[in-house]
């Protein structure tokens, strides 16, 4: 691990937020409200929550709302006139974001970014979005990071790695962007508190013991399509979207026109393969009908289905928390692991 | 107001108008359209036979057809476009409710395209099944353009009755052509009095012309069932699954391979199809 | 309600009628052609003049009404709506507005639960003859709806402190009870299974997650012994009931008493024939997450429900659950009530403002088994899958009147809201209302007829103008 950055007590912590505030920029942090921990816009530190644990759901929805104009239309006297959303414009920190979540962004950028067209509306979102990390020092049940080749204290996705030290805050550069947020007055933290905070990543890593996602579990997915298993694993999926909504990776959505006499608009909208409606035809036709085939879809693609000229990373970035709200209690990696286990010879079910 | 920064926005359609509409069928409709901004035509890429379009009709929404003409336009001029529709849905609805003059959104062009380069010299089938012609169209066009190019080329053109056969009024230019024949089809029970055309499903049809496979390159599009029966029927006689090419399709809306919809496994009929050939259709997951 | 989906162009100042007073509400009349338009004509021929703050809708008969209409009139910038027909004996086509009448009592309690002012939503009759009635009507409609003011977006306005919940009453089944219940119950399954009697049974199983229980489809003698009970058996089962009912053989289905009811109402919609169930009742001690029983079990005693075919109880090793006088969800529901509309309103839009659209609600709830959700209907578009305020609104509303006088109160959809919104709420407030007017109580008899599918001559219209 690299040796460099800063030690903070909880007090300068929270002044360098609020300094963030006043500097005029967006601060996204987790809040305790409600009922629930999620990221919202801040206006004071006081807000922020630092305890161990994730927010109900990702922060994803900071680079990819949940609904977005695409383009307004005026319908004029000799035909519709039209216009193009504004632009971003407001810098945004992103401050507590969990490492598998962070690792999430990037999965969101292959889609958006890197894919045959990019999105100029998350492309400048993105641009001016700084990601502070906070590692985790405490695992949650439903938790495998590790298992899907990250980290509690992974830098993916990350801008400024902020680590968690006994009373204090460790704070790591990682790209040019998140040092800048940094502060002069920052005190250095010394080599051995980096080897501790080292040390301590590994002791709560070590706490997952979550089956490993081996390389070759994607090609052994796709060639197990039609094994029963996936019926055994997930024919009691009520066909939500809770999984995919709270997924920090996932990223299907529907694009949707609405529109009166006046004019209209098409959107951008959160969609999940896990509905019946995502693949219906307008023949009637649905290659997904049953909720065992959307969810073997949805499993596949986070594990298995690979872009042309992508590399072998697997979409799902072990956040668990499909695990821990899926209303019908279905386990993706326990899926997966028992689809690729049943196609051993001699455990059918998988159950091995 | 501030000035708004101008955007690479790749939702936003190109606005067409209606110039023409020939009701192909009852409840097939082609139509003819121009660019209504003729500098926004001029910049048009242009497109290859196989690709499709996201047709907006505004207050109502998107719906994905092939582009059923080959391109044209020389540089400079603002290009006309066709498509073949079928009124089946909300979109497709109201489309069919607008007349000539009214203004329709245009994206694309999507997808890939037919591998016309390697058909050079060959003898091409078409085999279109009810609207499935419309997915070929802008492929037997661009043969029938450039016919020295290429072998023969029978069309075969099944239908379920006499009415629901589409371009019936094209088909006599094409039969016209040297070394071009056209075959019409259409389900036992669905011949009129006086019908001339063959009456059986395409495949069997198809087995009756007795042509055999050396070469032959075999284009087929139509419904799931169809194509199902087609492909037993021609590995019966003796293609191989690189002689026959055809098109997938699947729920689409952003049409270019970032909502994630439409996917075949790895396969994004989007981006990585519509065009497809046997082959490569036997390697994707039972998913469509 | 909240920013319409268009701005239309605001009309020229001459189209505009202002009064002395000046601000003139704009109102959404939906009236039926054959009494209230045909008054509404009367009144326009005799040349009586009233406020032209109202536009007409006109609908076949107010038995058409679909309360989203209302809903669409509010979202569209309406700041107040009349529904109006003829009056009850009277209506063109007998029973219309009988049935409506029902349904408008509950859709008022509901909009004004979530907090929308109750002067902002009208009902009438009037008939084809009462033409004075009618300027009566709007005027009356205009003043009220003036005095409330333009419909306002959402403030900040609300803090709702719930007052603290009362404890349970009670400890959760002892280890004991819990393993003598599971033991009994896997030889039941175990039994059923073999002899062929059941080719599948719903029960619960162990999760991966520690202390997670979840819901198994268990086919075989051997698989019985997954089977386990405890007090975090919380799923309602007979939400797989309808699906694997269509298979060959009998389903077997482990059921709480909550979850019975729930069957009971399958069964009454015709979603289930009695003679494809083997319903195995297991005496329940209550749903606990910590140390908190679920709201609705504090009112419950946990029997065997008379509907299922098999007990399964601990006999003799406890004694049955005491139930309590009060349900908690009926002190937060009141509480609520305690509040202005615009605070209510306020906390409500708080809610809904969470709402991911996941529809775990309605994947959750076994009764929700429309092929298509009018969430889903495209042709129109009722409800906008926009993840707005908008959208949720309508969805929240729409999906807790769909329930009325149906939701037996098992709560899964508010257990599953991953978003913690109280649409145990909602639906318990219904229920309120459904008992309170038709003395009707869901989950009870099978043969009994949903409320809102018939109407008495003598419903209450305390309401109606």
């Amino acid at each position: 691990m690299q040796k460099t950055g800063w030690r903070l007590t909880k007090s300068e912590l929270r002044e360098w937020l609020d300094r963030l505030l006043r500097e005029n920029r967006r601060v996204i942090a987790p809040v305790d409200r409600d009922g629930l921990r999620y990221f919202r816009p801040v206006t004071s530190a006081d807000e922020v929550n630092l305890d161990p644990g994730k927010t109900r759901w990702s922060p994803k929805e900071f680079l990819f709302p949940r609904t977005e104009p695409l383009y307004t239309y005026d319908l004029r006297a000799n035909g519709p006139e039209l216009h193009d959303p504004p632009l971003p414009e407001q810098e945004q920190v992103v401050v507590g974001v969990r490492c598998c979540d962070a690792a999430g962004l990037v999965r969101l950028d292959e889609v958006f970014l890197k894919g045959k067209v990019e999105d100029p509306l998350y492309a400048r979102r993105r641009a001016l979005t700084t990601i502070v990390a906070f590692a985790c020092a405490e695992v949650e049940p439903e938790c495998f990071c590790t298992a899907v080749g990250g980290s509690p204290m992974g830098t993916e996705g990350v801008d400024l790695l902020v680590i968690p030290f006994g009373a204090d805050w460790l704070v790591r550069p990682v790209t040019e962007k998140g040092r800048a947020l940094a502060q002069e007055a920052w005190k250095a933290a010394s080599r051995e508190a980096w080897s501790l905070a080292e040390e301590q990543g590994q002791r709560v890593a070590q706490e997952i013991a979550r089956t490993p996602v081996a390389k070759e579990w994607a090609a052994t997915l796709e060639q197990n399509f039609d094994s029963p298993v996936w019926k055994d694993v997930a024919g009691r999926c009520l066909s939500c979207s809770i999984c995919a909504y709270v997924c920090p990776s996932c990223s299907c959505f529907d694009v949707h026109h609405e529109g009166n006499p006046w004019g209209g608009r098409e959107i951008r909208c959160w969609d999940a393969c896990t509905y019946a409606l995502f693949t219906l035809h307008a023949s009637g036709h649905n290659p997904r009908g049953g909720s065992d085939a959307r969810y073997r879809q949805r499993a596949l693609h986070k594990f298995s289905y690979l872009a042309p000229g992508e590399d072998d990373v697997i979409r799902c970035v072990g956040c668990g928390r499909c695990i821990a709200l899926c209303p019908a209690g279905i386990d993706i990696h326990d899926a997966v692991r028992r689809v690729v286990a049943s196609s051993q010879e001699g455990d059918a079910h998988g159950r091995g | 107001m501030a000035e708004v920064e101008a955007m690479n926005n790749p939702y936003r359609p190109h606005l067409l108008r209606i110039a023409a509409a020939r009701d192909e069928t009852p409840d097939v409709r082609t139509l003819t359209l121009r660019f209504v901004d003729e500098d926004d035509g001029a910049r048009f890429p242009g497109w290859e036979p196989g690709q499709f379009g996201e047709y907006t009709v505004f207050g109502a929404g998107e719906c994905v057809f092939a582009l059923a003409n080959t391109s044209n336009g020389e540089q400079g001029t603002s290009p006309v476009l066709e498509c073949t529709y079928r009124a089946i849905g909300k979109v497709t609805a109201a489309l069919r409710g607008l007349d000539i003059g009214h203004v329709i959104g245009f994206r694309g062009p999507y997808g890939n395209s037919f591998p016309l380069a390697d058909w050079h010299g060959r003898d091409l089938v078409f085999l279109g099944g009810g609207i499935g012609m419309a997915a070929l169209r802008a492929a037997l066009l661009s043969v029938l353009e450039h016919r020295s190019d290429f072998g023969e080329v029978l069309v075969l053109n099944g239908a379920r009755t006499v009415v629901d056969m589409v371009y019936q009024e094209e088909m006599p230019a094409w039969e016209k052509l040297e070394g071009v024949r056209v075959v019409r089809t259409v389900d036992p029970g669905g011949e009129t009095q006086g019908w001339d055309g063959e009456v059986g499903l395409i495949p069997e049809v198809f087995e009756r012309q007795g042509l055999s496979t050396d070469g032959r390159i075999v284009i087929a599009c139509g419904p799931p069932i169809m194509l199902h029966f087609l492909f037993k029927s021609l590995e019966k006689l003796g293609y191989s699954p690189q002689q026959v090419i055809t098109t997938l399709e699947n729920k689409m809306k952003c049409g270019f391979g970032q909502c994630g919809r439409c996917n075949v496994g790895s396969f994004y009929v989007c981006r990585d199809g519509p065009v497809v050939s046997w082959e490569q259709m036997r390697a994707l997951p039972d998913d469509f | 309600m909240s920013k319409p989906l268009h701005v239309r162009p605001a009309p020229a100042e001459s189209a505009r009628v202002t009064t002395a007073s000046g601000w003139q509400p704009d109102i959404v009349a939906m009236v039926c052609r054959w009494c209230t338009y045909a008054g509404a004509d009367l009144a326009g021929t005799s040349r009586m003049t009233y406020p032209a703050a109202v536009r007409l809708v006109r609908f076949p008969c107010t038995g058409r009404m679909n309360p989203l209409f209302i809903i669409k009139a509010f979202e569209n910038g309406a700041d107040g709506v009349l529904v109006s027909g003829c009056h009850p004996g009277d209506c063109h086509y007998v029973q219309g507005n009988l049935y409506a009448r029902r349904r408008f009592a509950i859709f008022k309690a509901l909009m004004e639960f979530v907090g929308l002012d109750s002067r902002r939503l009208h009902f009438s009759w009037v008939s084809a003859s009462e033409g004075s009635k009618w300027v009566n009507v709007v005027e009356e409609v205009t003043a009220t709806v003036r005095d409330v003011g333009p419909a306002k977006p959402r403030g900040e306005r609300s803090a709702a402190a719930f007052p603290p919940e009362e404890p349970a009453s009670r400890a959760p089944a002892s280890t004991e009870e819990q393993e003598t219940l599971t033991r009994r119950l896997r030889s039941v399954a175990a039994e059923l299974l073999g002899e062929g009697e059941a080719s599948v049974i719903l029960g619960y199983r162990r999760g991966t997650l520690p202390g997670q229980v979840v819901p198994g489809f268990i086919t075989s003698r051997e698989e019985s012994e997954e089977l386990v009970w405890d007090s975090h058996c919380f799923n309602n089962l007979s939400v797989y009931l309808p699906r694997l009912a269509k298979q060959d053989g009998k389903v077997g289905a482990v059921v709480k008493k909550c979850d019975a009811a729930t069957v009971v109402g399958l069964l009454q919609e015709k979603q289930l024939n009695r003679d494809e169930l083997l319903l195995i009742g297991v005496q329940c001690a209550g749903v606990w997450e910590g140390k908190r029983l679920a709201a609705k079990c504090h009112t419950c005693d946990g029997q065997v429900s008379s509907l299922c075919d098999v007990a399964v109880t601990p006999e003799g090793t406890s004694e049955a659950a005491v139930p309590a006088a009060s349900d908690p969800r009926d002190a937060a529901i009141a509480y609520l009530e305690s509040l202005s509309p615009e605070v209510r309103w306020d906390y409500w839009q708080k809610e809904f403002g969470r709402c991911i659209r996941c529809y775990a609600c309605r994947a959750a709830c076994p009764l929700c088994y429309c092929e298509t959700c009018i969430s889903e209907k495209h042709r129109p578009q009722w409800i906008s899958p926009a993840i707005d305020e908008t959208g949720n609104t309508a969805w929240n509303i729409i999906r807790a009147f769909h329930l009325a006088g149906r939701c037996t109160g098992c709560d899964e959809c508010a257990r599953a809201c991953p978003a913690e919104i109280r649409l145990d709420l909602i639906n318990r407030k219904l229920v309120q209302v459904v008992e309170q007017r038709f003395d009707y109580r869901a989950g009870i008899d099978t043969e009994a007829a949903p409320p809102l599918t018939e109407f008495r001559d003598d419903d209450s219209e305390e309401f109606i103008l």
